[in-house]
C-alpha cells in the first residue's frame, strides 16, 4: 500500500464512523461512571486473547457467512433482507438430511451442507422471482418471506422432529460423527475454512471476472448496465441464489457444528443476519472489506460479553456502539449526492 | 490571448449602466471559477455571456444573481452596490432569472404560475380574477400570447418559456438574465423569443444572454463578453465581430464552424425497419445504409429517445419489424443486437453512456468485457487497462490514468470516452443521440470528424440530433420527426436550416414517405 492509499484510508468515513462509534461509546461508559479504558481492554482481551479467540473465530464464521450473503447482492445495490429465513432453512434441511440421510456420515456431512445451500438458495431465488415477474420490491419480498421461513422450521423443531422426552424446542441430535470436523478441541470448525473459502471466491469473482464486473457497474449505475446489454433479472436471479446458498451455508454450519442438532431460535437469536448486513454496509460490499468489518463485529460481539463479565459494564454498550457506527454510515450515504448536486450547480 | 477590441463599455456612465459587476473572483476546490471578472451591461441592450462549458457563466450570473457569494469583488445594479445573500433579494433589486430548466407548477395554470409569490389579493385572498387579467395585460403589452387558463404542463416548451418571462415581468423584473434559452426550442420559436427580447429591450429592459450559441448572439445581441477558463478574454460589438472571432476567443483557437462534410458512398443495407411501433413512436420506416449517416432531425421529445431505444433492444416493439443485415432483430434483447453489430452513444452520458463513480478504465471496458477483453468468463484487470490506454491515446481522451473516476473528466471528455467505446466495437451498425451536446466547440469538431471517419470506413451511422448544423453537416440523409412520426425525408442537398426548421415545428412538407 502506498502511503497515497494509506491517507486515502485513514480520511475515509469508515474510520470516521469507526472511531466516532468508539469515542462516543466512550463517553457513554463515562456517564455511567465505568472507565472507559479498562471497558475497551476488556473487550479486545475477551475476544482476542486466549480464551476468547475460538469463540471470536466460530461468531466470525457465521457474521462472515452472512456478511457475504448480504455483501454479493449489495454490490449490485440489492438489498436481501431475507437472510434469516434461508439461514434457518438452510439449517433445518441440513438437520434433516443429518438424521436421516442413509449414507455414511461424512457423505452426509457433505449432503447436509449441499442441501442447506440449495434450500437457502431456492428460497432466495423465490424472493427475486417476485421482483422480476410480480414487480415486489426486493427488499419487500426477501424480508416478508423470511417470517414463513423461520415459522416453518419453528414447527418443524416442535413438533414432527421434536426430541421425544425433552422440554426444549429442538430435533434429535445428529448421529455421532456427522458434523464439521472440529480444530483440536476448540469449537472453531471447517466452517470458518468454508466461508473462507466463499470470501476468496467472492473477491475473485469481484476482480476478475466478466460477471463481477458486471455486478460491479450494475451497482455503480443500473441504468449503463442495462444499457449495454447486463440483464437485470437474470442478474438478480443469480446473486439472490448465491446470496441465499450462503445463508443456507451458514444455516447448516450452525446444525452440523455444537450443539449437533436445531434447536428453535438459536441461528436467529445472535442476530448474524443483521451484523452482517451491517458489515457488508460498513465495507460497501467490498469482499476484503467485507472480511475485515465482520471480523470486527465478531470481536464486538464476543467481546462485549467479556466485558459484561468482568467489568460490570452492561453488553449492550457493544450494540450501542454498533447502531452508532450505522447512524454516522447511513449519514455518510447521504452526504457525497449532495456535494455532487451542488457542484453541478456551482459550474 | 488579449481582448480583441477597445473595452467598448468605456464611455458608458453611471446612469445607462444596469449591471456592473467589478473584480468577481470565485473559488471552488480545485477550480478558480472566476478570476477577477469585470461586466458591464447598459441599460436597454441585450448583452451576450458567451464561453465554453466550466468558462466561469454560470459561476457568473449565481454570483449576480445570489446563488452563490463571490470570494472578492463587486455588484453595482443601477448604480447602487448591492451584496445579496438569496435570489430573492437580487429579484427585489429587479433582477429575473430563467434558468435552463423551467421552475414552473405544471399542475398550476399559466395565471397561478405567473403571480405565484406575488399575487394580487383581495381581503387577503387570492384574486383570481385579477391574477388573470394581470396575465393579459403583460402578455398584450410584450407580445408574449399564452391562454392564462392552460396548465402548464400541458404547453409546449416555447410557451412554458414566455410563462417564465411573463413572471419575471410581473415582478417587475427590469434585467432578465436567460440561461441557455434556445436549447429546447425550434428555429420558428428562437426566432419569437428574439423579437420578444428585443421590444423588452426597446422598452428599456436590459437582457443578458447566457448561450453557446453563435448565431443567435449574431442575431440576437448587442454587445458580446467572452470568458475562457475564468476571465473575460474578449468584449466586442455584435456589429463589428463574426461567428469565427467569437470562437476563436472562446477556444483560444481558430476553428472551423459548421462545416459541411462530403456525401459518403452508401452500399448495401444495414438497418432497415418497416412500420415499427413503440410508446410515443408510430409506424417509422426506415433504413441505413453502409457507409452513410441518416439523421433524424426534430425538437426534442418528439419520439427520436424511443426511436432509438427500441432499436438499441431498450424498449419492447410493439408493431412493425427490424432487421439488421437481413436478421430479424424485431424482438432481440439488447445484447443479442450488440453481438450482432450495433453500437450506441446515448443521449444521456452520466446516467445511462457511463457509471461516473467507476474508473475510466472500467466505463471504457463496458460491451468489451465478454468480447475482445475477457477469455472463459475471465476479465483480467491487466487488459481491462491495457484497453482503457489504447482507447484513451486512439481518441485523446484526457485522463491523468485510467484509474481516475469517469466523474473527474470534462463533459467533452466524457463523451469522448463514450464515443470512442462505442466506435471501437467497429460494429456495423452505430446509432448516435446528441452527439456534442454540452460539449466544448474544439471537441465538437474532433467527434464530428470521427463520426465520418468511422463513416467512410464503411459503417452505417444512425444520427439523431437537436442541432441543425449538426445534421445538415454530417447527415446524407436527413428525416424529420414530429409527434413521433417521420413527418419528412431531405437529401443533403435540399435540407437547408429553413426547410427543415419548418418541418421540425411540424410544418408540411413536400416529401413525406419512407426513406430509402
Amino acid at each position: 500500500m502506498n502511503p497515497a492509499r494509506i491517507t486515502g484510508a485513514l480520511r475515509s468515513p469508515v474510520t470516521f464512523s469507526v472511531l466516532a462509534g468508539v469515542v462516543i461509546g466512550a463517553l457513554f461508559l463515562v456517564g455511567t461512571g465505568a472507565d472507559p479504558i479498562t471497558a475497551y481492554e476488556a473487550v479486545l482481551t475477551g475476544a482476542l486473547g486466549a480464551d476468547g479467540i475460538g469463540s471470536t473465530l466460530t461468531t466470525t464464521t457465521s457474521v462472515l457467512g452472512m456478511g457475504l450473503a448480504l455483501a454479493i447482492p449489495l454490490r449490485a445495490r440489492l438489498i436481501n433482507l431475507g437472510g434469516d429465513g434461508q439461514m434457518v432453512l438452510g439449517g433445518i434441511t441440513a438437520a434433516v438430511t443429518g438424521l436421516y440421510a442413509p449414507l455414511p456420515a461424512p457423505l452426509t456431512v457433505v449432503l447436509a451442507l449441499v442441501a442447506g445451500m440449495v434450500a437457502g438458495a431456492a428460497y432466495a431465488a423465490l424472493a427475486a422471482l417476485c421482483e422480476n415477474h410480480l414487480g415486489v420490491p426486493l427488499l419487500v419480498s426477501s424480508l416478508l418471506l423470511s417470517y414463513p421461513a423461520v415459522s416453518l422450521a419453528s414447527y418443524l423443531a416442535r413438533y414432527p422432529l421434536k426430541e421425544p422426552g425433552s422440554s426444549l424446542p429442538q430435533t434429535r441430535a445428529i448421529p455421532d460423527g456427522v458434523a464439521l470436523p472440529a480444530f483440536g478441541d476448540s469449537t472453531v470448525t471447517v466452517g470458518l475454512v468454508l466461508v473462507a473459502l466463499a470470501a476468496a471466491a467472492y473477491w475473485f469473482t469481484d476482480r476478475r471476472t466478466a460477471i463481477g464486473y458486471e455486478i460491479r457497474m450494475t451497482g455503480l449505475n443500473a441504468r449503463f448496465s442495462a444499457y449495454a446489454g447486463v440483464e437485470r433479472r437474470g442478474l438478480t436471479l443469480k446473486l439472490m441464489s448465491v446470496s441465499g446458498a450462503l445463508a443456507g451455508l451458514v444455516g447448516a454450519i450452525g446444525v452440523l457444528s455444537f450443539p449437533y442438532r436445531f434447536v428453535d431460535g438459536s441461528l436467529t437469536a445472535p442476530g448474524y443476519t443483521w451484523t452482517g448486513l451491517t458489515a457488508a454496509l460498513l465495507a460497501m460490499a467490498a469482499p476484503v472489506g467485507t472480511v475485515i468489518s465482520s471480523f470486527f463485529f465478531a470481536v464486538l460481539q464476543v467481546g462485549g460479553l467479556a466485558m459484561e463479565r468482568t467489568t460490570e459494564v452492561p453488553r449492550e454498550l457493544t450494540q450501542v456502539l454498533q447502531a452508532i457506527v450505522i447512524v454516522f454510515l447511513a449519514a455518510r450515504l447521504r452526504f457525497p449526492g449532495r456535494r455532487l448536486n451542488r457542484r453541478k450547480e456551482a459550474v | 490571448m488579449t481582448p480583441p477590441q477597445a473595452d467598448v463599455d468605456g464611455g458608458a456612465g453611471p446612469a445607462d449602466v444596469a449591471v456592473e459587476l467589478r473584480g468577481i473572483t470565485k473559488r471552488f476546490p480545485g477550480t478558480l471559477a472566476n478570476d477577477a471578472v469585470d461586466l458591464t451591461v447598459r441599460r436597454g441592450e441585450i448583452h451576450a455571456l458567451m464561453g465554453e462549458n466550466g468558462a466561469g457563466k454560470s459561476t457568473l450570473m449565481s454570483v449576480l444573481y445570489g446563488m452563490e457569494r463571490a470570494d472578492a469583488g463587486t455588484v453595482r445594479i443601477d448604480g447602487r452596490d448591492t451584496d445579496f445573500a438569496s435570489p430573492a433579494d437580487a429579484m427585489a433589486a429587479g433582477l429575473g432569472m430563467v434558468h435552463q430548466s423551467f421552475k414552473l407548477f405544471d399542475s398550476l395554470t399559466v395565471a397561478e404560475n405567473v403571480v405565484y409569490a406575488a399575487e394580487p389579493r383581495r381581503f387577503g385572498l387570492v384574486d383570481r380574477a385579477a391574477a388573470r387579467r394581470r396575465v393579459r395585460e403583460l402578455a398584450e403589452q410584450h407580445g408574449l400570447f399564452v391562454d392564462p387558463d392552460a396548465r402548464v404542463g400541458d404547453l409546449p416548451v416555447g410557451l412554458r418559456q414566455r410563462v417564465e418571462i411573463l413572471k419575471l415581468l410581473h415582478r417587475g423584473a427590469r434585467t432578465l438574465i436567460l440561461d441557455e434559452p434556445t436549447a429546447v426550442l425550434t428555429p420558428a420559436e428562437a426566432d419569437a423569443l428574439f423579437a420578444v427580447l428585443k421590444s423588452l429591450a426597446a422598452e428599456g429592459r436590459t437582457v443578458i444572454l447566457v448561450t453557446h450559441k453563435l448565431r443567435e448572439v449574431l442575431e440576437g445581441s448587442d454587445h458580446v463578453t467572452v470568458l475562457r477558463d475564468g476571465r473575460v478574454v474578449a468584449r466586442l460589438v455584435t456589429a463589428k465581430t463574426s461567428a469565427d472571432a467569437i470562437a476563436a476567443a472562446m477556444t483560444g483557437r481558430a476553428v472551423q464552424l459548421d462545416r459541411i462534410h462530403a456525401p459518403g458512398t452508401p452500399g448495401e443495407v444495414v438497418l432497415d425497419t418497416t412500420g415499427l411501433s413503440t410508446d410515443a413512436v408510430h409506424d417509422i420506416t426506415l433504413s441505413v445504409r453502409a457507409g452513410e449517416i441518416v439523421g433524424i432531425a426534430g425538437v426534442a421529445g418528439n419520439g427520436q429517445s424511443e426511436l432509438i431505444e427500441a432499436l438499441a433492444g431498450l424498449r419492447p416493439v410493439t408493431a412493425g419489424r427490424v432487421t439488421l443485415k437481413d436478421d430479424d432483430i424485431t424482438h432481440a434483447s439488447a445484447t443479442e443486437r450488440r453481438l450482432k453489430g450495433l453500437a450506441y452513444v446515448p443521449e444521456d452520458r452520466h446516467a445511462v453512456g457511463t457509471a461516473p463513480a467507476a474508473s475510466v478504465a472500467d466505463n471504457l471496458a463496458m460491451g468489451h468485457h465478454r468480447t475482445s477483453l475477457s477469455h472463459r468468463g475471465l476479465l483480467p484487470p491487466t487488459s481491462v487497462r491495457a484497453h482503457a490506454r489504447r482507447l484513451i491515446e486512439r481518441f485523446g481522451i484526457k485522463a491523468s490514468t485510467p484509474d481516475v473516476p469517469a466523474s473527474a473528466l470534462s463533459g467533452g471528455n466524457l463523451q469522448k470516452l463514450l464515443i470512442g467505446r462505442e466506435l471501437a466495437h467497429d460494429a456495423p451498425l452505430l446509432l448516435v443521440e446528441q452527439p456534442t451536446r454540452g460539449v466544448d466547440i474544439g471537441a465538437i469538431q474532433n467527434i464530428h470528424d470521427q463520426l465520418i471517419a468511422y463513416r467512410d470506413a464503411g459503417h452505417a451511422v444512425l444520427l439523431v440530433s437537436a442541432e441543425l448544423s449538426e445534421i445538415r453537416g454530417l447527415a446524407d440523409r436527413v428525416l424529420v420527426m414530429y409527434e413521433g412520426r417521420i413527418t419528412a425525408t431531405y437529401d443533403k442537398t435540399e435540407a437547408d436550416e429553413r426547410t427543415l426548421g419548418l418541418a421540425m415545428a411540424g410544418g408540411t412538407s413536400a416529401r413525406v414517405e419512407a426513406a430509402d
